[in-house]
């Protein structure tokens, strides 16, 4: 917290260093947050470097005391919402997402050389994202960012500026939702494979 | 049931550890003595494993390596932009009105409103521009020099002239009110330049057609020589001679015939005493 505060200040007096360690700090968490809430890559490169854009030229609305990691994934989250309403898009298919990883600059998490089994993992990887399109945008985005993204509920509350038992509620239902989903027949277990990190 | 209820609004915050110490233990404990919300939990934290299994596609090593580097293009690139955009004169001006006080916009808007409706106002009640031709006074036209132009639009006028000294002289009233309602010197002078011009005329009508024409200007010439050699004043018993030589003449009503173009010819036998019938005329 510490370290934030002497960053929060370095940034407060424009200092160019302090930014490139904001950026390389949460480059990763800006890019996946926008990725899963516009489902395009190119889109959400667009996006989290809009975010460091608008935190450098808007760093005088930052709140002394707020936290910046709240502030960075509120400024993800509106700039998310914005490119969709701006473009009216629907995120592309995930399981195409998935099924194009490893090219382009992409690579592969989790890899195994069974195609049996790789057929079973992107079989069930297609099942997960057919589920969570079945919910509703907001059960989906509190999911998101509570599963993928790891922010706390209260962090959820603020970033969407919504109550954080609004937030229990969305994410209680959403889980219920895709458990019956998930449910159906057809839904193979999740296979064991060694977990080579996400 | 009541802890069921409790353990249920726990479920979510559980799941993520999110729960105090204290919760915590109530959420462990019930667990253990309520299996409806043990599986319910258990179901829930199956269906979060299986969600594990989603992942997005990760970019490599190089694309990370290279975001500072795209980052700080980009807000070079929009800087640039950004410095361009206040040069447009729009936004100079813009902004310039903005600095200025409320009355001096109020101020400005009443005085283009009024230059608006000057405008408005002229464009619709000013007077037609006439072409140049048409709003040139017929009396402006340069009268007809002897020997210039068609010789029979020549007569015409001449004739025309003339007709106005007969006619002034015949309408003469000696005996009203009015002795001076002959402008004798005024017909005098005019009598003498059309006897000027009648030699001219006569001389350029020539043409076989033309005979009848030249006859009337020859017969005017008569009687137009004797107004020119009346006396200075009033003399009214020779305006009388005159108007009896106009008469005799008929040469009103040849006048009246070469206008419809007939034979002025034919107007002087027997009808001497014939009177134009679209004017007034008195004996």
């Amino acid at each position: 917290m510490t370290e934030e505060k002497e960053l929060v200040e370095r940034l407060s007096r424009g200092d160019t260093a302090a930014f490139r360690e904001l950026v390389e700090a949460y480059k990763k968490k800006m890019y996946y947050l926008a990725f899963d809430m516009v489902g395009n890559a190119a889109d959400a490169e667009d996006i989290s470097q809009e975010v460091f854009l608008k935190a450098f030229r808007g760093f005088k609305t930052f709140k002394r005391g707020a936290k910046l990691s709240s502030w960075l994934y509120r400024i993800a989250y509106n700039a998310s919402i914005d490119h969709l309403r701006h473009k009216s898009l629907i995120p592309e298919a995930a399981e195409d997402v998935v099924l194009d990883s490893g090219r382009g600059g992409f690579s592969e998490t989790r890899s195994t050389a069974d195609p049996a089994l790789t057929a079973e993992i992107r079989l069930l990887r297609a099942r997960v994202e057919k589920a969570l399109a079945n919910v509703s945008s907001q059960e989906r985005t509190v999911f998101l960012l509570r599963h993928y993204n790891d922010l706390m509920l209260d962090e959820i509350a603020e970033t969407m500026q919504i109550s954080i038992g609004s937030v229990k509620s969305y994410l209680f239902r959403c889980i219920q939702k895709l458990r019956k989903e998930l449910a159906s027949p057809g839904t193979p277990s999740p296979p064991e494979v060694p977990d080579e990190g996400m | 049931m009541k802890e069921c209820k409790k353990c249920r609004a726990l479920l979510v915050e559980a799941l993520y550890g999110e729960l105090d110490s204290k919760e915590q233990d109530f959420f462990e404990k019930h667990l253990a003595s309520c299996p409806a919300c043990a599986a319910e939990s258990e179901a829930m934290t199956e269906t979060l494993k299986i969600m594990d299994e989603r992942v997005r596609p990760e970019r490599d090593q190089g694309f990370w390596n290279g975001y500072w580097d795209r980052l700080s293009r980009r807000m070079k690139e929009e800087e640039a932009v950004v410095e361009e955009k206040p040069r447009s004169w729009a936004k100079i001006l813009g902004r310039s009105w903005s600095l200025r006080p409320r009355w001096a916009l109020q101020a400005a808007a009443a005085l283009a409103l009024i230059a608006a409706g000057i405008l408005i106002g002229r464009m619709i009640f000013a007077p037609r521009q006439l072409p140049v031709e048409a709003s040139r006074p017929a009396v402006e036209a340069p009268p007809v020099q002897p020997g210039e132009g068609d010789p029979v639009l020549r007569a015409r006028n001449y004739v025309d002239r003339s007709k106005l000294v007969l006619l002034a002289l015949v309408n003469y009233d000696p005996t009203s009110d009015d002795p001076y309602a002959l402008d004798l010197p005024l017909q005098k002078q005019i009598s003498q330049q059309l006897v000027n011009q009648a030699g001219a005329l006569k001389s350029d009508l020539k043409d076989p057609g033309q005979r009848r024409l030249r006859e009337l200007v020859a017969d005017l010439e008569t009687i137009l020589l004797q107004i020119a050699n009346l006396e200075a004043k009033n003399d009214f018993e020779a305006v009388d001679i005159v108007k009896q030589g106009v008469e005799s003449r008929g040469l009103l009503l040849k006048i009246n015939l070469s206008e419809m173009g007939g034979d002025p010819s034919a107007a002087g036998r027997g009808a001497a005493v014939e009177k134009p019938p679209a004017q007034k005329t008195k004996i």
